[in-house]
């Protein structure tokens, strides 16, 4: 009997999981699949006389890749990767490395005030950012300097995301850090080695591990960049309505109404997506080994 | 291996059943029981006016709601639609109601409105009237005026300009006197505010001779003539570049860097909220005339309150409709509340608006005044079907524009390109 | 070593740290200013009159005081979704790492690739699937997709892994139990702090979330936080003086949150995270 048991329950405990990946992971997919073979067609009249859904085959693809919005939106969209990727794990490395420095005073608070942003949703941060980059309400000088610039917008968005990333990465890093056994350091301090050079040499090298989860997931992070343009948006003329690629799918499905473009670009997205991660994934574990 | 491919073959087919299976939703009401209304609008205090008919109609209770306001709105709505689970009543500016009509989701009411179509103006029922069917009662009118600080001209001797090129005149003034004051700001986030100035100098963006072919002229040389004009005034640096209601606009109208807003008659509502302390201090006078003596202005914004097709009680909403823009009570209190100029004609007539508007305590004339702008206010021939693809190229083109210091008349060609590839797209005839 | 070098890294940890409290602090003093203050006083000064109380009255009136049904509804969210989705990974972990199954490997490396899954482009499949059965603007529809953590499955697996011995629960069979009370009794048990650690990342995740809710729902009485603040935001593209009740909002959306981080800080196991590497 308990053989029988055994063999009914992985089943049971696996089945809400699955059921939950086909009912809203896959059949979402293959859903956007089915939609972006066609589309809506008006059937006449002036203004329409009602429309109806036909086949259209790869057309949609077709506009989709062909629309310069989009890849306008996927360059912008790159753009800021290039600085908040770096930004976000260089600064969490400093920032765990620095906590780990024996005679470090202060680790405790610093360490929960560089954490808490963690919490804040990035619509909530974009708004507190926005109105400190806003001339009319900035205590950072932005009647001095144009933070909606149309370059200084980019390093206005990823400062946002990186404000918002670095915490959880640099404990990520910290924990790491922390599991070294502390043997290690001891033989690098008798001979005379100081803390940077330990920190470079050593401490690195050993985390490397960390070092690579935290730039997959920042990686991963920045192709779903959408909540920090989007909410600052109302705030400035810098940012268009399809300034990364989420937003031009989202316009595309809800502003022109055409789900079935929005859906072609959003299963494009989706390949490209995992292609990025795979990549990105095969080469952590590279550097795991 | 093979039972690996039959369970990911299971997840698939379990996802085709998933994605294969319809069924809508929508709620049922106890029948001969109480009517719920859902009521979508964005007017500040709309709650007010609701509550004066729920209060006079206990068996067809209305419930307020404020998803999202102007072309937010008209998304959330077509997209409601399509889920089935929209309102049953909402508030639709006219330059959008074509495109919901196209797409099916506002209601043919002319069977419920025969007596209510006689308290508007043929002019005014053009812009919810199409092939001879109702779609919904307006609610106001809101021609594009001129508003100024009458403090902000005294004191660099400017008085009120009739034609723009009186305007031009005036904002190269005020810039030589004060460099920090500009003469008003140009919008390029409100689609609304440009197509007003647009239809003031003559364009048309889109029209149909023949009831089957559209004419879509957005890059028209009437248009041109309006986005040179300005793009005068942004190079010459007269005119602040913030749009309307932005934090930096409201800053600079609080510190009196903005001589004049172009706005709706609906604007002192807002004054209110946006700048109290300037309270008295403002005027209003009719739009600079592109010739001298013409009264031609154009709108911004205005609205009609709609049935929506997925309502199940289509009568009883549009009974509220009617009330909400016609009843001397709902006007009044519309007027008191939310500041509308009302779109019935037995509206324009009510004994509230012989005071002005609590924020112009100084112009006691102010709604004698929009009473002889409105009837020579015009409007496109139509609204397009796909309005949201031209307003959104309007706000990104144009802001573009405006960041960059590009041409306004390329942008138009762009916006021109993107709305004409749009209708074709969606199988629309364009001429 | 001098000493003023050995303070070296406290200092940047305070720049790092001063950074990071910035803007929660100019929220703060922005909040404290009247409607009329915002935009002609100082921006960091803060003003000690009525401010601050006005604009939370003001915020708590707007609309019936929905900003705390947002507030609420967040919460709502959170907590359940968090609660139940930490239940299905700590299941469907479990499961994975201590039995084999026909499908074991095929679902583990299905729930791997949606790791690497940018959740967020879902969202709109997931709604318009959703909108054909009827389902959008509803508390299940917003919760339901949510439920579904892959990266708290996988951590659920290594930890059940590493503290859930065999030989435990060889023993536990022998002594007649059945498989079910295993799992419950012992399993989840010592399964405890990881779990707490799923249940914190998925409650972020969670809070966090603004697409899905957004697309979701038009019902604004069902909004989260992210949403209604937004749309408050966008609101006032058209309507005035509703800058001073999002600043409120933000400020006091910030709090409850910051509340909670402070005092559940020993239970955060983010090693359980790091050891996932190996």
């Amino acid at each position: 009997m308990a053989a029988r048991n055994r063999a009914k329950l992985p089943y049971l405990l696996v089945a809400p999981a699955v059921a939950l990946l086909t009912l809203f992971v896959v059949a979402p997919g293959v859903y956007a699949l089915v939609l972006s073979f066609q589309a809506r067609k008006v059937v006449g009249g002036l203004l329409g006389g009602g429309s109806k859904l036909v086949f259209v085959g790869f057309d949609n693809y077709g506009l989709a890749l062909a629309d310069p919005e989009l890849w306008s939106s996927i360059a912008r969209m790159l753009l800021v990767a290039l600085l908040f990727i770096p930004a976000t794990v260089g600064f969490a490395l400093l920032f765990a490395l620095l906590l780990d420095v024996p005679r470090v005073r202060l680790a405790r608070s610093t360490r929960l005030a560089i954490f808490l942003p963690y919490a804040v949703p990035g619509v909530i941060a974009s708004l507190m950012w926005g109105f400190m980059y806003l001339p009319a309400t900035s205590p950072i000088g932005g009647d001095h300097v144009d933070f909606f610039g149309s370059t200084t917008v980019f390093f206005s968005v990823a400062n946002v995301a990186v404000w918002g990333s670095v915490g959880f990465n640099m404990i990520v890093i910290f924990t790491a850090l922390r599991s070294l056994p502390a043997e290690l350091y001891e033989a690098a301090r008798i001979d005379g080695c100081s803390e940077l050079r330990m920190a470079l040499r050593i401490k690195v090298p050993l985390v490397l591990p960390a070092i690579a989860m935290c730039t997959l997931f920042t990686a991963l992070a920045s192709l779903q960049l959408f909540n920090e343009p989007n909410t600052l948006r109302p705030l400035s003329n810098a940012v268009s309505s399809t300034w990364v690629p989420l937003m031009k799918i989202y316009e595309d499905a809800f502003v022109d109404s055409d789900v079935n473009k929005a859906a072609a670009t959003s299963v494009l997205f989706v390949f490209a997506a995992l292609a990025v991660s795979f990549v990105a994934s095969r080469t952590v574990s590279r550097v795991n080994r | 291996m093979r039972s690996q491919w039959r369970l990911a073959g299971a997840l698939l087919a379990g996802a085709l059943l998933v994605t294969g299976c319809g069924g809508g939703g929508g709620d049922t009401s106890a029948a001969g029981g109480k009517v719920n209304l859902t009521f979508w609008d964005w007017d500040p205090n709309m709650d007010k006016v609701v509550d004066i008919w729920n209060q006079a109609h206990p068996d067809i209770h209305v419930t307020l709601s404020n998803p999202a306001g102007g072309d937010q709105l008209v998304s959330k709505m077509i997209t409601a639609h399509q889920a089935g689970n929209g309102p049953d009543i909402a508030k639709v500016e006219y330059q959008s109601l074509p495109a919901l009509v196209s797409n099916q989701v506002v209601a043919d009411i002319t069977q419920y409105t025969a007596d209510t179509v006689k308290d508007f103006d043929d002019t005014t029922l053009k812009a919810t009237r199409f092939d001879g069917k109702v779609f919904g009662v307006p609610q106001d009118v809101a021609p594009l005026m001129l508003f100024y600080r009458t403090d902000i001209f005294d004191q660099y001797g400017l008085k009120p300009p009739t034609t723009w090129d009186e305007f031009k005149q005036a904002a190269a003034d005020l810039h030589a006197k004060a460099p920090q004051v500009a003469m008003t700001n140009f919008d390029a986030a409100d689609p609304g505010w440009i197509t007003g100035l647009m239809q003031q100098g003559g364009a048309d963006w889109w029209s149909s001779t023949d009831n089957k072919t559209w004419q879509v002229a957005i890059n028209s040389a009437a248009s041109k003539k309006v986005a040179d004009y300005w793009q005068g005034l942004v190079t010459a640096g007269t005119v602040a570049k913030n749009p309307s209601f932005s934090p930096q606009w409201n800053k600079q109208m609080n510190e009196g860097q903005l001589a004049t807003w172009i706005s709706g008659a609906w604007a002192p509502a807002q004054l209110g909220g946006i700048a109290p302390n300037t309270k008295g201090k403002w005027a209003v006078a009719p739009l600079p005339a592109w010739t001298a003596s013409d009264k031609t202005t154009g709108i911004w914004g205005g609205s009609a309150t709609t049935v929506t097709t997925d309502s199940k009680h289509a009568a009883e909403a549009a009974q509220f409709a009617s009330w909400l823009n016609t009843d001397d009570k709902a006007v009044t209190a519309q007027i008191q509340n939310i500041n509308v100029y009302p779109a019935a004609t037995s509206g324009r007539s009510l004994p509230i608006l012989s005071s002005p508007p609590a924020f112009f305590p100084n112009q006691a004339d102010y709604y004698d005044l929009v009473k002889q702008v409105a009837p020579s206010s015009r409007s496109f021939s139509m609204w397009g079907p796909d309005v949201t693809v031209t307003f959104s190229g309007y706000t990104d083109k144009f802001g573009a524009a405006l960041q960059n210091n590009t041409s306004f008349a390329t942008a138009l060609d762009d916006i021109q390109n993107a709305t004409v590839a749009d209708m074709k797209k969606l199988g629309f005839t364009v001429g | 070593m001098s000493p003023r070098l050995r303070l070296l890294p406290t200092a940047a940890l305070v720049l790092g740290a001063i950074y990071c409290i910035v803007p929660t602090l100019w929220i703060l003093i922005a909040a404290t200013k009247s409607k009329t203050d915002l935009f002609s006083t100082a921006t960091y000064l803060p003003s000690f009159g009525a401010g601050i109380w006005q604009n939370i009255v003001d915020l708590s009136t707007y609309q019936g005081g929905i900003f705390w049904q947002w507030m609420l509804n967040s919460f709502g969210y959170a907590l359940i979704g968090g609660v139940v989705a930490s239940l299905v990974s700590a299941a469907c972990g479990y499961a994975i790492a201590l039995y084999e199954f026909r499908g074991r490997k095929v679902v583990f490396n299905v729930i791997l690739a949606c790791v690497l899954l940018p959740q967020i482009v879902l969202a709109i499949p997931q709604y318009l699937l959703l909108s054909k059965v009827g389902l959008t603007d509803s508390l299940i529809g917003v919760l339901l997709p949510q439920l579904f953590n892959p990266y708290g499955i996988y951590l659920c697996k290594i930890y059940a892994q590493s503290a859930v011995p065999d030989s435990l629960l060889e023993a536990g069979r022998i002594d007649g139990a059945g498989e079910g009370r295993l799992f419950f009794s012992v399993g989840l048990r010592l399964m405890g702090p990881g779990l707490v650690t799923v249940f914190l990342l998925q409650f972020i995740a969670i809070w966090n979330n603004f697409l899905l809710p957004y697309v979701m729902l038009t019902s604004d009485d069902k909004f989260p936080l992210t949403v209604g603040l937004y749309s408050l935001l966008r609101h006032g593209a058209a309507e005035a003086s509703l800058y001073s009740l999002v600043i409120t909002g933000t400020l006091l959306s910030v709090l409850p949150v910051i509340a909670l981080f402070l005092s559940l800080q020993r239970f955060w196991r983010i090693d359980l995270v790091t050891g996932a590497l190996k």
